[in-house]
């Protein structure tokens, strides 16, 4: 009967001893081909998928660049030719100022109209009201940008445009809005921002209501209302929002191009023309494909440096709960 | 039996049930599994073999097919527009299936772009409705010379070459052969008013009329009209932009030269025609002339005109609001082609509501004139039947089922005719190509191969040369110099 007892004490300190044992010791099971399979199939269209449509097209960009190539004959190795011809030619610079110009003047436009609206919205308002202008501020962004620059186009056409013909009322003479430089760009940014600022609205939207009701209660039993409750309230809670509209709105501002392709086409002279148009341009118009690809990069570069920037500053100015 | 078990059992028997319930689901669930991962593994072959096409581009419309395809610029309704002259080449040539592919594009260089993009993906149509906008950029890259095709078929094609201008076919020479037979053009002209024309006490003006002859009818015109009216209408483009106004006084912003060779040509097609001896192997923009006094002075003009209110600063764009500020009278002239009757016809304008007279002189009166015809595409499946498809397309019964009515030129002269412009006028519709019997030495548009970028680089300093001081044009043609010298060096 002792032999019994003691096999089974044994074999309960040998139990104990290995559930003591750390994870990693344990003995590993075999797995089947099934199991082995099973993370690898499960994640291999989101890795084809990015590998086809991202990586392979960024490589193949990467490459591009040190090759002048006009689709129809046999690509020439060039070194970094397209890259020393990005900084001959001042069409390119004066783009890429374009470009950031618009971003500064578009994305604070975009972000502080949404948020301004996004605050309003969640004060006090009947249910259906603020679904209204949910819906209204955010029905811009499903339309074409291409179908609205034509129509914005019509709209601030200088002979018979609509926005003149209102001027014209309160006696201001016929504005040449798209065919002045300064009109020009205004027009643009207004277009692109009316039509983008449903987006950062949202988000803004979201985040603000994310915020506890009890902080705002106890700020106001502190003396905090209005304006100041705001900016030291609300602001800083609303932060890493602010963050993630500003990094989004800043990525899709900086590859502008329906708006001003449609409205301007760059015009008048260099006045509205933008990074990702003069990659078109450069290769859809000109066949300078290695060109093209080298710009491209230039402004990847740009938009990789610009979104570190944000979230390097973000260490100082973005508060998480 | 059941009421009298104790409520134990009872409970035992539910919980039995429940686990072989269990079981069963458990067994159930583990089949369902297997079978919804081998239903998921059938599905996913299924849908790559039923997306084959799709994921290899086989269902491409004109890909992997027999047909001729045939590109044209324009909608469904265009392609639609052309299926009796597809008819009737099908009636003829049973053996060659042709299809239309309508591409929508907002001018011609839209349209390129697509069709490069095309040749890109490796789908390349046989042939291509190409204008004189791309014919060299086409001719150096992309099509295929019809030298050997008319040699072979001189016979066939003389009866068209004997019904068309000289200065259209050169058009479309490129380093001494010919590439395209064009089918349609449009010089750029002078569109009048009618109306506008009457407030201001005028008439139609004599065919010499000279650029000061149009600045005074301008400033009538606007004296004349109160409200929402502009005398003089232009777009900023290669054609009817600042180019008309170049060439009538003598210059352009490009140096133009022509080729040598073509005599071929000209020996045997036209070996009759008094300007033979003019005619070469094709045109030549090889350098930049927008610092030429000349050029200043034209840009300077109309700078003063847009200063003065007589003219608007040009917009990009084909014009496409044109038609409607013209027949609703807000606008008091333009420059277009014969393109334009059956807008303004449609437009409610009637026959004797407008009228056109040849652009003002300068130095010259030398015209400016654009012109499309079908090109082969050197990838073509079959050069033979897409130059039958050529050959069926300039001759003239094929010629009246394309141009039906006026809403761009014949290249044909015969067709030009009262017949024509009998509903839509306008009255002197002989102008048309009287433009080109009187001006031989009209010009087609400046596009070398490297068009885009050109075109590209005029617009943005024509808008800048006309909206400031004369200074300013001056420092916006030492720009355009600049950017069409890097223009010219690019890859097209």
């Amino acid at each position: 009967m002792s032999t019994p007892t003691l096999k089974s004490s044994t074999t309960t300190a040998s139990r104990r001893t290995q559930s003591a044992r750390p994870e990693r010791d344990k003995p590993k099971r075999q797995q089947s081909l099934a199991e082995r399979l099973i993370v690898p199939l499960f994640l291999a269209p989101t890795v084809i998928g990015m590998a086809i449509f991202t990586i392979i097209p960024i490589l193949g960009s990467i490459l591009l660049a040190f090759f002048r190539w006009d689709i129809i004959s046999a690509p020439e190795f060039v070194g970094f030719d397209n890259f020393t011809s990005i900084v001959n030619d001042p069409t390119i610079s004066v783009s890429f100022l374009n470009t950031i110009l618009f971003v500064v003047v578009a994305v604070t436009l975009q972000l502080g109209i949404a948020l301004a609206l996004a605050v309003m919205i969640q004060g006090r308002m009947p249910g259906w009201l603020r679904v209204f202008f949910r819906s209204a501020f955010f029905f811009p962004l499903i339309l074409s940008a291409a179908s609205v620059s034509i129509f914005m186009g019509y709209l601030f056409n200088e002979q018979f445009g609509v926005v003149n013909w209102m001027l014209s009322l309160i006696g201001i003479p016929a504005v040449p809005w798209l065919t002045t430089p300064g009109g020009a760009a205004a027009v643009v940014v207004l277009v692109y921002v009316w039509q983008n600022f449903g987006f950062s609205f949202l988000l803004f939207i979201g985040g603000l209501a994310s915020i506890p009701k009890e902080v705002h209660e106890a700020s106001s039993l502190d003396g905090a209302t209005g304006w100041k409750q705001f900016i030291n309230v609300t602001l800083p809670l609303l932060s890493p929002t602010v963050l993630v509209a500003s990094v989004m709105a800043m990525i899709n501002a900086l590859q502008v191009f329906d708006q001003p392709y449609v409205l301007t086409r760059g015009g008048p002279g260099d006045s509205t023309r933008t990074a990702v148009m003069v990659i078109f341009e450069s290769a859809f118009q000109q066949l300078e494909f290695g060109r093209a690809s080298a710009i491209g990069l230039v402004l990847m570069a740009l938009i990789m440096a610009i979104t570190a920037l944000q979230f390097r500053l973000s260490r100082k100015f973005v508060f998480y709960q | 039996m059941a009421s009298e078990q104790p409520p134990g059992s009872d409970q035992h028997s539910v919980a039995q049930t429940f686990s072989l319930k269990n079981k069963s689901l458990a067994k159930a669930g583990d089949l369902s599994r297997r079978t919804l991962l081998g239903a998921l593994g059938v599905g996913a072959v299924g849908a790559t073999l039923g997306a084959w096409p799709r994921l290899t581009g086989a269902d491409i419309p004109g890909r992997n097919s027999s047909a001729l395809n045939v590109a044209i610029l324009g909608t469904s309704a265009d392609a639609a527009a052309r299926q009796a002259l597809v008819d009737e080449f099908t009636s003829l040539h049973p053996d060659i299936p042709v299809r239309i592919q309508a591409i929508q594009g907002a001018d011609w260089r839209d349209f390129f772009s697509k069709i490069l993009t095309m040749v890109a993906a490796g789908d390349p149509p046989d042939v291509v409705y190409v204008a004189t906008e791309g014919a060299q950029l086409f001719a150096e890259k992309l099509a295929e010379p019809l030298d050997a095709y008319l040699t072979q078929d001189a016979a066939d094609v003389q009866d068209y070459f004997d019904d068309v201008h000289p200065s259209l076919i050169e058009a479309f020479m490129y380093q001494g052969s010919l590439y395209q037979l064009p089918l349609d053009w449009n010089a750029a002209n002078m569109y009048l008013n009618t109306s506008a024309l009457e407030r201001a006490g005028l008439e139609r003006p004599a065919d010499n009329w000279t650029n000061q002859d149009f600045t005074s009818m301008m400033r009538a015109m606007k004296q004349s009209t109160e409200g929402s009216f502009t005398p003089y209408y232009w777009t900023n483009r290669l054609f009817g932009g600042v180019v008309p106004w170049l060439y009538a006084n003598d210059t352009s912003f490009l140096t133009e030269t022509k080729a040598t060779g073509g005599n071929w040509f000209w020996d045997r097609f036209y070996a009759d025609d008094p300007t033979k001896n003019q005619r070469s192997g094709g045109y030549q923009w090889l350098e930049p002339n927008a610092e030429d006094p000349r050029v200043i002075e034209t840009f300077d003009y109309l700078r003063e005109l847009v200063a003065e209110g007589l003219g608007v600063r040009p917009e990009g764009g084909g014009g496409n609001a044109l038609v409607g500020l013209f027949a609703s009278s807000r606008i008091g002239a333009t420059p277009a082609g014969g393109y334009w009757v059956q807008g303004l016809h449609e437009a409610g304008m009637g026959a004797d509501e407008f009228d056109v007279q040849f652009f003002p002189s300068w130095r010259t009166q030398r015209h400016q004139f654009g012109a499309a015809g079908y090109a082969i595409m050197r990838t073509a499946k079959d050069k033979d039947a897409a130059w039958e498809w050529v050959k069926f397309c300039a001759s003239k019964p094929a010629m009246e089922l394309a141009f039906p009515t006026p809403n761009t030129t014949p290249t044909r002269r015969s067709m030009v005719n009262q017949q024509l412009y009998s509903t839509t006028g306008p009255e002197h519709w002989k102008t048309f190509y009287d433009t080109l019997d009187k001006f031989p030495t009209s010009g087609p548009i400046p596009a070398p191969p490297q068009q885009a970028a050109v075109e590209t680089a005029l617009m943005k300093n024509v808008s800048t040369a006309v909206s400031g001081s004369s200074a300013q044009v001056r420092s916006a043609m030492g720009t355009l110099q600049r950017d069409l010298e890097l223009a010219l060096r690019s890859n097209a």
